[in-house]
């Protein structure tokens, strides 16, 4: 259980190149679900020295449509030459009627949005044959109508599909902001044994002064509230596979891995960092 | 149509801003909720089309792309998750967009970028050499694109202000542009996507190929009095034109 980074293709060299024991690289897989050409030679190199993790943003597993088939064909193929240490999505919906929205959307949290999901995921896990971790996004507003919060929903998903979670720690907190619940008592009603991987990232605030918002932005460094829930996680459940993001305001390579290190470090103070993704 | 998809039907429309579903989202606190996905999706498409036309971004600037960038993702907003991708449209939107009527060369210069978009991204495949070329001269088969080769007329001298943007370029590239009509090849030879200027004989060699002609075929359709084959074929073999034969 080691730490790993967000492969950006202005780090290949750094990336090729980097003698640190168990780093891993993880990509936005839909940057890859091309046919060919320089990039994804680059990812193929990479893949012949490290880990890759792919994470998508565009199953839009808790839409009514269920996954598109030529999009799980073109992340299969992925799938199948990266052979990935994991292979994850969000808890949202991108698709509407054709059209693509390019964000995490929200939806109540009902038992009929459930069964939705749950044959959502199965036809993914099924389609690549290969499990699926499932990320809680960033919420912005509780909506009305739902019948259960995010954690029951995530442990009813994944007990009843065999999927695993995808903590992200830094959505935890953006959400728990937000929508004025303990980030705290979330952390600590994730099942342990269910968590395949864990995402640590930086976030915004909207700047309104009379109540000020989160936004889930990926631009700057982990802040030290979200550290703090990371050790208290960790703590609890050992050491899990945890990916230092950063989608924008990129920093130098050796920045992003100072930032690994840390997490690296919270790991073995908990009991030990295995070798391996 | 069950709870979901009603829910979902009205988030969408009231993302798009249509004034009934966005007033069944009137509490305040999902309203803003709204606002932010509707700005973050809209800031996914249009970063991505900023990545995708830096040329057009650099002629224009930052404020006049993003403004244009807008409008697109607001009439054309993407419809596939692959956003490296989105763009398809953009040129012809641009070459109709107000804003930039005395700039018609900047419709050109999209297109191009378009083209060169999709040869990055287009199937790997082994290009023809001199020896394989030599070998399919003996032969009665098609000489076949390599999957990556776009190829395009423009009114305006977009490839040679194209090459002026890349960081290689002379310093006073944009100076002494050529201001006239362009034929461009975009090809990928060694994984690395290029752009050239080619000559009319050239266009008619690669229509040739399109159309399934062979070598003879080929150059018959690019003969002219004028026509240097041999310098035509090494230059289209140097870019990585054609598809290597299966063997």
């Amino acid at each position: 259980m080691t730490a790993g980074l967000g492969f950006k293709t202005d780090h290949l060299a750094e990336a090729l190149t980097s003698r640190a024991a168990g780093l891993w690289f993880e990509v936005h897989a839909e940057n890859y679900m091309v046919e060919g050409g320089p990039r994804l030679a680059a990812l193929l190199a990479l893949r012949a020295r490290r880990p890759i993790a792919l994470h998508g943003v565009g199953l839009s597993i808790a839409s009514v449509q269920p996954p598109a088939p030529e999009h799980l064909a073109r992340l299969k193929a992925l799938a199948d030459r990266i052979e990935p240490a994991a292979v994850s999505d969000h808890l949202a919906w991108q698709r509407w009627e054709g059209g693509h929205h390019a964000d995490f959307l929200p939806f109540p949290r009902t038992q009929a949005a459930l069964d939705i999901v749950v044959d959502n995921v199965d036809r993914v896990q099924t389609a690549l044959n290969r499990p699926l971790l499932v990320e809680n996004p960033s919420l912005y507003a509780d909506l009305p109508g739902h019948e259960m919060d995010e954690a029951e929903f995530l442990t009813q998903l994944a007990q009843r599909t065999g999927c695993g979670l995808l903590v992200d720690v830094n959505n935890i907190f953006v959400s728990a902001a937000n929508l004025g619940f303990k980030a705290q008592a979330r952390i600590d009603a994730i099942p342990g044994q269910l968590v395949g991987e864990i995402h640590l990232a930086g976030h915004a605030c909207d700047g309104d002064p009379a109540s000020p918002l989160l936004i889930d932005s990926h631009d700057a460094a982990v802040s030290d509230a979200v550290w703090a829930l990371y050790r208290r996680l960790i703590a609890r459940i050992g050491p899990r596979p945890t990916l230092i993001e950063r989608d924008d305001k990129i920093p130098p390579f050796d920045v992003l891995m100072v930032e690994r290190e840390i997490a690296q470090t919270i790991m073995v103070a908990s009991g030990g960092a295995a070798e391996h993704v | 149509m069950s709870e979901l998809a009603t829910f979902q039907q009205a988030f969408a429309l009231a993302l798009a801003g249509e004034a009934t579903a966005v007033a069944m989202f009137a509490d305040p606190a999902v309203a803003r909720a709204l606002a932010v996905h509707r700005n973050t999706s809209a800031k996914a498409a249009q970063d991505a089309l900023a990545a995708n036309f830096p040329v057009v971004r650099a002629l224009v600037g930052e404020d006049s792309f993003a403004a244009c960038a807008a409008a697109f993702v607001e009439r054309r907003p993407p419809c596939d998750p692959r956003l490296c991708l989105y763009g398809e449209g953009f040129a012809a939107f641009i070459a109709d967009y107000p804003p930039f009527a005395e700039a018609p060369y900047l419709s050109d210069v999209a297109a191009l970028e378009r083209l060169v978009t999709e040869a990055l991204f287009a199937a790997d495949a082994e290009a023809l050499d001199g020896a394989g070329f030599v070998r399919a001269l003996d032969r009665d088969s098609p000489l076949i694109l390599h999957p990556a080769v776009r190829f395009v007329a423009v009114g305006a001298p977009a490839a040679s202000i194209w090459l002026a943007h890349q960081p290689d370029a002379p310093a006073d590239a944009l100076e002494r542009l050529p201001w006239t009509q362009e034929t461009v090849l975009v090809s990928r030879p060694a994984m690395s996507v290029q752009v050239a200027v080619i000559d009319a004989a050239a266009l008619a060699f690669l229509k040739a190929c399109q159309g399934g002609a062979t070598v003879a075929e080929a150059a018959l359709a690019a003969a002219a009095p004028d026509t240097d084959l041999s310098s035509l074929v090494a230059t289209l073999i140097a870019a990585g034109a054609f598809r290597a034969a299966l063997a």
